[in-house]
């Protein structure tokens, strides 16, 4: 029965790939409407500069420019700055100064996508270079230049956060047997997804309306930005209208709002005409808001026996020329707090310091919920550090001081609540499956050939599911998220959904949810999101939050469902609704079970047959509001061989045990894990945005940036434990990121356990040949 | 980056100060020169097409003497831009005599390129930069010694 309902733990087949995989998806770009105008937008060569003049008059003699946007233009309409999602501001326009390169400078508009190409080539910008300043440490020295002259504060700070004990860490780490410190570099990543950023924008002057197809993970959010921002225009919520259509990846970098989606909806409004603006690769990839860059001290103090007690960590976080980073408000260096990992610290502190520098904003989560994937490095690292110190087993010592499974729901020092968990369990099957014992004796045995080979472990605690509407927030939204279902007379469901898939399986998923609560078959089951003008509104898609909260909200939505279907099936059973059970995704009458209605049967009846005195139809919305966070974990270990001639990692093996929960579809479940895991490579031994210190981007195009292909990733083997969460629903704590949180610690300390018996107790990501060349030789043990 | 070098010149001191110092004659040594504009005897503008592989632009260079100090040493500030690109150079010359038909030219140029020629070409600039040079002070040599027709 349960295969054909096709409810939660089945492997049912993704309906979306019905069109992904015939070419039949829609994406913003395939959006063509008549009359539509093409934007393109001039961008700063320079990192710093003060914009002496720009010269458009060549550009607007080109047959087919209909129109050039300068920052002069959009100040009479106050659209030369927006707000960020972080209580800051960023320039639309420039119409003085660009901060970092790639910023936009002015925009036109054309008939033709290559006639605007060829207006913004005909753009002269006489720019007058201004001292730059790209390393967030040397932007916080007195001398540094200032990157914001806007703001009244003239330095380049932006925030000071903290929290824990500060005193009592400071203590634990005097009174303390062992100390050891790490300074940790995590390197300035890009998301790259397939589809680069885009935006359709339609403005009917006769309505008033402003339609726009754009790629977003969060349309609702964007729509009441777009009413908030623009409403001095006459641009009222109600007559704003967000599609988020097919989207290909988002992983954080589609939650921001770029100055080229406002440039577009400026020149719609401006034009009449619809205008399209999709940004090539080479803008996305320099201009997009980035991930990552946390320059790192962390410190932990220890009983000489191994058993952890305190953690303190100190943190300046480059956000570059503008903090556009999309965290809950409360929390502007993200729940970088998870730093305590899967250990009971008594006493941690951290504390970490925003600094602006000439370089694109920085600072979004990239497939992990808000600076976990920092923290989870942090920790993980940092504990093999004191392995090495104290020449402890790291597997041992992780052992031993894991939070106990009797321990839950644990309160760690830094005030989270773990709803559940059980590390010891993912970790000995982590071990089991990969042959730890045996490794760490082939690993004696090349050791004394000379041959280098390195195991490394990663038993991480993430935190997803923002969340409570007590703590998170953005932009004074408080982030619940809904779902509406519509059951149909002849029982075939419609589901709306607050949240916004970009590849997540969620036509396939969230059906599963209502096929398991209605026992109506997933195949019958219509998922829908993405239009604000029909789904209800909600938060959207990151953070790996949508099962989480919107897995919480369909459950809801669909037990409501079901009280009121109840009702009905007691009615045309002619008995008690007391006498009446669930069993066997039917209704039953108890201790009769030939006596039973299905779910089909009782729609048909709420459109038909409804009682007297009772409501028609058979619909319910859930606004969910999460108690709580959910706290996924798993254990990863990786072995790899190091060439000794080209400094080469070579991963041999890689065993990844996930806790998630709940899986409601395991064949999905474990394609995120593979993805995340290959997201966790890149930055390992891969991907780094570096800048010059002119602020020329390095690697600011594909040549450059080496994003990991399937001729760099090796063979990821999976394997699950199954914890549910206490307070979810359904007991699912969603997966999207574990992966990319937990792999970068287990591939690095597989690294360094290579290179340990040389000395080496670090090295920072990503691990480059050239990087493990240099060691080898300065160790006189290079080929 | 800071290119130097030195080259000799068969040809008098004066004649090669009045050919390096002339935008008009210098100019026709330049790569790929689209146009010039002199705006006074210290200023002048100049669009070139310039690259590397196979991202080329129009260089529009603002070009500005520093430092005129005759017939020795002169200084030269050029600032220009290209769509998506941007370049500035301060070059220093110094000529000296070894005799009265030769001259040596001591010069160095450090130059400062942004945008999308430097992130995309930054590996084969050096290598392209040389190329330039030399072809430029192929075709002075070749000029400054061709026979003087009157």
């Amino acid at each position: 029965m349960a295969v054909e309902i096709g409810g939660i733990g089945q492997s049912v087949k993704r309906k979306e790939d019905a069109r992904f995989i015939r070419g039949k998806g829609k994406y913003v770009d395939d959006v063509k409407l008549p009359g539509m105008l093409y934007l393109d937008i001039v961008r700063s060569p320079l990192a710093h500069a003060r914009i002496k003049n720009i010269d458009t008059s060549k550009a607007l003699k080109i047959p087919g420019v209909a129109a050039v946007i300068t920052g002069k233009d959009l100040v009479p309409l106050n659209l030369h700055w927006m707000p960020t999602l972080m209580s800051d501001k960023q320039m639309v326009l420039p119409t003085d100064t660009v901060l970092y390169q790639a910023q936009e400078v002015a925009a036109v508009v054309a008939t033709e996508r290559y006639i605007a190409a060829d207006g913004v080539d005909a753009i002269e910008v006489d720019y007058e270079p201004l001292p730059v300043v790209v390393d967030p440490i040397k932007a916080l020295q007195p001398d540094s230049p200032i990157v914001r002259e806007d703001r009244e504060q003239k330095n380049n700070h932006i925030w000071h956060w903290e929290t824990g004990d500060k005193a009592g860490t400071d203590q634990a780490f005097r009174d303390a047997e062992v100390t050891v410190k790490q300074d940790l570099y995590i390197p300035r990543i890009h998301v790259s997804s397939i589809e680069t950023c885009g935006i359709v924008a339609s403005f009917d002057k006769v309505e008033g309306k402003l339609t726009v197809w754009m790629t977003t993970q969060a349309p609702h959010a964007i729509r009441t930005v777009i009413a908030l921002v623009a409403g001095h225009l006459g641009l009222a919520e109600h007559k704003i209208r967000v599609i988020s259509p097919d989207i290909g990846g988002g992983f954080g970098g589609k939650v921001p709002v770029y100055p080229g989606y406002v440039l577009a909806i400026g020149a719609s409004v401006l034009t009449g005409a619809p205008v399209k603006w999709i940004e090539d690769r080479a803008e996305n990839i320099q201009a997009d808001s980035f991930a990552r860059d946390y320059h790192i001290t962390a410190e932990l103090a220890a009983k000489k026996d191994g058993t952890m007690q305190a953690l303190r960590v100190k943190t300046i976080a480059d956000h570059g020329a503008f903090d556009a980073a999309a965290n809950p408000s409360k929390y502007p260096a993200g729940l970088f707090h998870i730093v305590t990992g899967s250990y009971p610290f008594k006493k941690s502190f951290v504390e970490v310091d925003g600094a602006y520098t000439n370089k694109p904003p920085g600072g979004i989560a990239y497939r992990c919920s808000f600076r976990v994937t920092e923290a989870a490095f942090t920790i993980e690292r940092l504990v093999d550090v004191l392995a090495l110190e104290l020449k402890k087993d790291p597997a041992e010592l992780r052992m031993q001081n894991f939070i106990p499974p009797t321990a839950f729901p644990y309160t760690s020092a830094l005030g989270w609540e773990y709803d559940s968990g059980d590390y010891g369990r993912a970790l000995r099957l982590a071990m089991d499956k990969i042959g730890y014992a045996e490794l760490r004796k082939e690993q004696a045995e090349k050791r004394k050939r000379g041959e280098l080979m390195g195991i490394g472990i990663s038993s991480f605690t993430e935190i997803v599911g923002a969340g409570p509407s007590k703590n998170f927030d953005i932009l004074g939204i408080k982030m619940f998220d809904s779902a509406e279902i519509r059951v149909h007379p002849t029982g075939k469901v419609m589901v709306r959904l607050g949240v916004k898939s970009q590849g997540q399986g969620h036509e396939t998923t969230f059906a599963q949810i209502v096929a398991e609560e209605l026992g109506i078959p997933v195949g019958d089951i219509a998922v829908e999101e993405g239009d604000t003008d029909t789904a209800p509104y909600g938060l959207g898609t990151y953070a790996s939050r949508s099962t989480p909260v919107a897995g919480g909200a369909t459950a809801i939505a669909a037990r409501k469902i079901r009280e009121k279907a109840k009702l009905i099936a007691a009615h045309l059973l002619e008995a008690n609704p007391d006498d009446v059970e669930w069993k066997d995704y039917k209704f039953q009458v108890k201790g009769v079970p030939t006596k039973s209605k299905t779910m089909q049967e009782v729609a048909f009846a709420a459109y038909t047959n409804h009682p007297q005195g009772m409501e028609a139809g058979l619909e319910a919305v859930d606004y969910y509001d999460p108690p709580n966070l959910t706290f996924p974990f798993g254990s990863y270990i990786c072995v790899v061989d190091i060439d000794r001639g080209t400094g080469e990692v070579k991963i041999r093996r890689f065993v990844a045990v996930d806790d998630c929960g709940t899986i409601i579809n395991p064949m999905i479940v474990e394609g995120q894990i593979h993805g995340g895991l290959t997201m966790g490579l890149a930055p390992a031994l891969y991907e780094q945005i570096n800048y010059d210190e002119q602020g020329n981007i390095q690697g600011g195009t594909f040549m450059d940036y080496l994003l990991p292909t399937a001729m760099e990733t090796p063979n990821w083997e999976t394997a699950k434990t199954t914890t549910p969460s206490p307070h979810h629903p359904i007991g699912a704590k969603g997966v999207g990121e574990s992966a990319t949180v937990g792999a970068p610690a287990a591939i690095a300390n597989a690294v360094v356990d290579a290179l340990a018996h040389l000395g080496v107790r670090h090295i920072d990501i990503p691990i480059t040949p050239w990087k493990v060349q240099k060691i080898l030789k300065e160790h006189g043990v290079a080929e | 980056m800071r290119f130097a070098g030195t080259t000799d010149i068969d040809a008098p001191r004066e004649r090669v100060w009045a050919f390096l110092t002339d935008p008009a004659q210098v100019t026709t040594c330049a790569p790929d020169v689209q146009s010039l504009e002199i705006a006074d005897p210290h200023h002048f503008k100049v669009v070139v097409r310039a690259g590397v592989g196979p991202i080329k632009g129009t260089f529009t260079m603002n070009v500005q003497f520093l430092e005129l100090d005759r017939p020795k040493h002169a200084a030269v500030l050029a600032r220009g831009q290209a769509p998506g690109s941007a370049v500035e150079m301060v070059s220093n010359m110094d000529l000296s005599e070894f005799d009265e038909n030769h001259t040596v030219m001591e010069w160095s140029s450090d130059v400062t390129v942004s945008g999308m020629i430097q992130q995309v070409g930054a590996r084969l600039m050096q290598g392209a930069a040389d190329k330039i040079t030399q072809q430029v002070f192929a075709c002075i040599k070749a000029k400054l010694e061709a026979p003087v027709t009157a």
